[in-house]
């Protein structure tokens, strides 16, 4: 059930993405994008009453949490967020070149931007 | 009490699909970076939990400089149509190339509004939202339904402690079984680094001065950031201490040890961090962990170890990614508060 839920957010999030006209906002939801496919990865095998993969004789105990995709979704939440600060790096020295943040200007913007560098050249 | 969390976190999608003014997504998104945390923790795995919560922190930063950025340049924008020659970025500091910019701005705004609003809600809206259903249902579909194979999840939980050491099995797998993971993060934050050293408007690595935080005026504050600065700080050492034997590691060690910088601009306003240092020491630091992690777990010297040095190898290791990963939130943390927010 929580793999479902973790699904639809991805998709909630795909939705916004594509249909926000802001790019900030395409930047939050790439976030929680990702916030959604983390959860579905430590949602594997959940049961009510899961204890976490730590201690001794885990081997005899039943509800012990996947130990696996706990240690890759650290990774992958670490480089989520290096990823992040790029994305918003990019777009702040964007918005300062055209000062926008939409993308429907911004493509007019910088067609008409190329066009007066070939002009100049 | 999971299910209830969870639909709350869908409930905050919605509000950040819905709301139009920036500060507020900001909010939502650090709520939901707390709501995902605690899911997290709910699931069984607190070492998740623990760098989401440490990560939403730096999230927020970063997008509320980069709101409160595109928030002045809107200001100065409406306020005067000249920009002041500071506020410039390098590129068209030539007065005309401004006011031929902003008519164009104009204009490509005009357009894009007719555009709006020549587009109905149904190609708007409903086609995406249509679509995104049909992506769902067949994600739904082809799920492997089913349990589980559980072989590789008992292999880890019944051997981790004879073959690496230590009481957590999260731990054991990213520095032994999964080394390459864990190098392979380190590369990438190193590359991040480098990326938005690069990418950003400004060619300057060092600065002494920016602005202020303005803490300094709340007295409570203060001083309680003066008391939590020194707790953050020995619980990041901590961490990654005992990364081996309880939840915590190296990455939320250093997450921990990288806030504890935030703690210290907020209070002191320090902008004379050695920056050039700190990533030439990045560099070194990466290329000893690389180094260290194919001398103990590639040659296979970690198999002919007596045991106490299986826990010597998981501390210095853990070490080595902490320092790692608080240089690295460090240098973007200083180029974000320094650089890209004058």
């Amino acid at each position: 059930m929580i793999n479902i839920i973790a699904i639809l957010m991805f998709f909630i999030s795909f939705f916004g993405l594509i249909t926000s006209h802001s790019m900030i906002k395409s930047i939050v939801f790439t976030v929680l994008m990702e916030s959604a496919v983390i959860l579905f990865f430590l949602s594997l095998g959940f049961q009510s009453g899961i204890i976490p993969p730590i201690g001794v004789n885990l081997e005899n105990l039943e509800h012990v949490a996947d130990p696996l995709p706990q240690a890759l979704m650290i990774t992958a939440i670490i480089i989520g967020v290096a990823v992040t600060t790029i994305k918003i790096t990019i777009l702040m020295s964007f918005f300062r070149k055209f000062k926008t943040t939409d993308w429907d200007e911004a493509r007019i913007l910088s067609h008409h931007h190329e066009e007066d560098e070939n002009n100049n050249d | 009490m999971i299910y209830l969390l969870l639909v709350l976190w869908l409930f905050l999608a919605f509000c950040i699909i819905g709301e139009k003014r920036n500060i507020r997504i900001v909010i939502y998104l650090c709520v939901f970076s707390f709501i995902s945390s605690i899911s997290f923790l709910i699931l069984g795995s607190p070492d998740a939990a623990m760098a989401e919560a440490a990560i939403g922190t730096f999230t927020g930063i970063f997008f509320i400089i980069c709101f409160e950025k595109h928030r002045e340049l809107r200001f100065n924008e409406k306020n005067a149509s000249v920009f002041s020659r500071d506020e410039d970025p390098p590129d068209i500091d030539d007065e005309r190339a401004v006011q031929a910019l902003l008519k164009l701005r104009k204009k490509a705004r005009a357009r894009t509004r007719g555009k709006h609003n020549a587009k109905s809600i149904l190609q708007r809206y409903l086609a995406p939202g249509l679509f995104s259903i049909l992506l769902f249902i067949l994600f739904i579909v082809f799920l492997p339904g089913g349990e589980a194979n559980p072989y590789l999840r008992n292999q880890f939980l019944t051997q981790f402690s004879e073959h690496v050491g230590g009481e957590n099995a999260v731990t054991a797998i990213y520095l032994a079984y999964r080394v390459y993971d864990t190098l392979f993060e380190a590369l990438v934050l190193v590359i991040a680094v480098v990326a938005v050293i690069h990418m950003s408007y400004s060619s300057d690595i060092l600065v002494k001065g920016g602005k202020p935080s303005h803490v300094g005026q709340y007295v409570v504050v203060v001083s309680v950031l003066r008391v939590i600065c020194a707790i953050v700080l020995l619980f990041g050492f901590y961490l990654i201490m005992n990364g081996h034997i309880t939840a915590g590691g190296g990455f939320q060690g250093g997450l921990f040890i990288a806030a504890f910088f935030i703690c210290r601009y907020l209070v002191y306003d320090i902008y004379d961090l050695p920056i050039t240092k700190v990533i030439r020491m990045e560099e070194l630091v990466f290329l000893s962990t690389v180094i260290f992690a194919v001398l103990i777990v590639f040659l296979g010297t970690i198999n002919h170890l007596p045991p106490v040095f299986h826990i010597v190898y998981m501390i210095v290791m853990n070490f080595l990614i902490g320092l790692k990963v608080a240089c690295g939130f460090l240098i973007l943390f200083y180029r974000y508060i320094a650089i890209e927010r004058r």
